[in-house]
């Protein structure tokens, strides 16, 4: 983040001495109001709805407060309670179930997506556009889409499984397959994000590289482990964290698909602060299990960024 | 041998991404009565336009689509509006602390919108403006990500040319709007694809916002739509297409702006 000082500073200009302190004199003279008019719009709605809300977030979390009674101030009581609610501990499971089910497969297929599409071939456009696709849909067309395509009876898939003598399957109904079904729609729909990423960090590799590495004799598996992988480390790191916290967030396709069910098993973190907060009303045992989600994401954000800092040193 | 598995693992990466594409197209195409039957087909016996017409005039699909322009429009010129001029200080103008404002700025990136949905709510109560599209438009205005984008690009512009403007004795308003966002245009064009789309696209949030199905965005509508239809999975496909159709206008148009706009926020500065 190397930031460029202005013209006033440029080597280019340094004789021109005149001219550049008439140019100082007038700036300067509206620096201030120039800083405030730029850039007010932007903070007073930054403010007002990214700062505020994660303030009052944390205020409205130490207290009980329903739609009925008023607000109580109960301290630390929310977060305790939380961690003794099942429904809370079940949620935070299912999430992290997505997590870890999500952003193994969300990774490598985003990777072997970028290695057939940085290949500057006809295929290999057509092939990026294909996979990329589906991130430009709606999470609730993905959902229906794939709550179509795996609907038990006349679904796609089991039309397909049953064509080939297999029994179909249960893919939303199913409590051990439904939240499986959730990352494989997920995955259809976002690994494209991954593949960019993926394959703008490799079209940062110089050639010539690959090119010494061909005279040296190494071979098509060599390269990719010996230089591609260790170089789009950096690359790698990112889109694993930028895929945890986007698992971690995962809502929609879930609410689409199963509503969080069959029984509950596919329930995750943010649907169930939604239910606390708008169908049963307990604002502040909400805010709390939201923050708490807040604080995973900012730990896992923060890991990055300080993992990016010790690169740069 | 090697070159013909590699072949395969491609044509089946390929074919698993491409088919449930054709799916959706060729489901809506059907009639309701050929597409919940045991037997597969892949094309109706006459394919037919009858769910599209059904839901254009059946379901408040078009509302929809108009309520997702308006949101996604207005968002996107307004968050051009607010990123640009915050990246002009940041990129631009000296002053104690700015490198703390553009950290505060940045660490805006970190707080999940998911967190916030209870205390928005409450807020936009209070300004009595739930239910409304405004309500649905404010709080993705003031995109950390756009700032960075932009700060970044503008950064990377040689200040010679503004350099000639201020002693001809240009304001900063002038410089702004002459020199940097012409030449800053593409990385202006990404940060607007990204706006339309994530605004187009959010989900929770309208959900949360707006009851009255009347002001759904079509984002909403549709997973209403498998509520309301059920079964008729002809018509939601129908639906799911129709409300697709400008991600699947601006991907053919502007693919290269949206893929240069997500590697943007990927290379760090």
């Amino acid at each position: 983040m190397q930031s460029r000082k202005p013209g006033l500073y440029s080597c280019s200009a340094g004789f021109r001495f005149f001219e550049w302190r008439y140019y100082y004199m007038h700036l300067a003279a509206h620096t201030k109001r120039d800083l405030i008019l730029f850039s007010a719009p932007f903070l007073l709605v930054y403010m007002a709805f990214l700062v505020f809300p994660v303030v009052y977030g944390i205020y409205l979390s130490f207290f009980d407060w329903n739609i009925l009674s008023g607000k109580v101030f109960v301290g630390f009581r929310n977060f305790v309670q939380a961690f003794s609610d099942e429904k809370f501990k079940s949620s935070f499971f299912h999430t992290l179930q997505f997590v870890a089910l999500s952003t193994p497969i969300l990774i490598v297929v985003g990777f072997l997506m970028a290695l057939i599409s940085v290949r500057p071939t006809k295929l290999g456009k057509t092939a990026e556009s294909i996979f990329f696709l589906p991130y430009m849909f709606s999470t609730t067309v993905v959902g229906t889409l794939w709550a179509w395509l795996l609907q038990k009876n006349f679904g796609l898939v089991n039309q397909l499984l049953q064509a080939i003598g297999l029994k179909g399957v249960g893919w939303l109904t199913d409590p051990n397959i439904a939240m499986l079904s959730i990352v494989m729609a997920t995955l259809w729909w976002t690994a494209g994000f991954n593949m960019i990423l993926f394959s703008a960090g490799m079209k940062q590799i110089p050639d010539e590289i690959y090119e010494s590495a061909r005279l040296d004799g190494a071979g098509k598996f060599v390269t990719l482990t010996r230089i591609t992988i260790p170089l789009l480390k950096d690359t790698t790191l990112l889109v694993v964290i930028l895929q945890i916290i986007a698992s971690f967030k995962v809502f929609g396709q879930v609410y689409v698909m199963t509503g969080g069910g069959p029984y509950g098993t596919t329930r995750v973190l943010v649907q169930y602060v939604y239910e606390t907060g708008f169908n049963y009303f307990k604002l502040g045992y909400a805010s709390a299990m939201s923050m708490i989600l807040f604080f995973v994401i900012l730990v896992i954000s923060a890991a990055q960024l300080l993992s990016s800092k010790d690169e740069g040193q | 041998m090697k070159k013909i598995l590699l072949s395969i693992v491609v044509a089946v990466l390929i074919a698993l991404w491409l088919i449930p594409l054709l799916w959706l197209i060729i489901t809506s195409l059907k009639l309701e009565n050929d597409v919940v039957t045991d037997h597969l087909t892949l094309f109706s016996a006459s394919p037919t336009f009858k769910n599209y017409i059904k839901a254009m005039t059946t379901t408040p699909i078009k509302q929809w689509l108009l309520n997702s322009f308006f949101v996604a429009s207005v968002t996107t010129v307004l968050t051009l509006f607010l990123d640009s001029t915050m990246a002009f200080v940041l990129s631009r103008m000296r002053f104690r602390g700015r490198k703390a404002l553009y950290l505060f700025v940045l660490a805006g990136m970190m707080a999940p919108f998911e967190s916030m949905i209870i205390q928005l709510y409450l807020e936009f109560n209070t300004f009595k403006l739930l239910n409304t599209l405004a309500a649905v438009i404010i709080p993705r205005l003031a995109l950390p990500v756009g700032v960075f984008i932009l700060t970044q690009f503008f950064n990377g512009i040689p200040t010679a040319l503004e350099e000639a403007a201020y002693i001809d004795g240009a304001s900063r308003f002038k410089v702004f709007t002459s020199v940097i966002l012409p030449l800053g245009k593409s990385a202006m064009f990404a940060v607007a694809i990204l706006s339309f789309i994530g605004s187009w696209n959010d989900f929770l949030w309208p959900l949360i916002s707006i009851s009255n199905s009347a002001k759904y965005t079509v984002t909403v509508g549709i997973a209403n739509f498998q509520g309301t239809h059920g079964t008729e999975y002809a018509l939601i496909m129908a639906g799911a297409v129709i409300a697709s159709i400008p991600q699947i206008l601006i991907f053919l148009f502007f693919r290269k702006n949206i893929v240069q706009g997500i590697a943007m926020t990927g290379i760090k500065g």
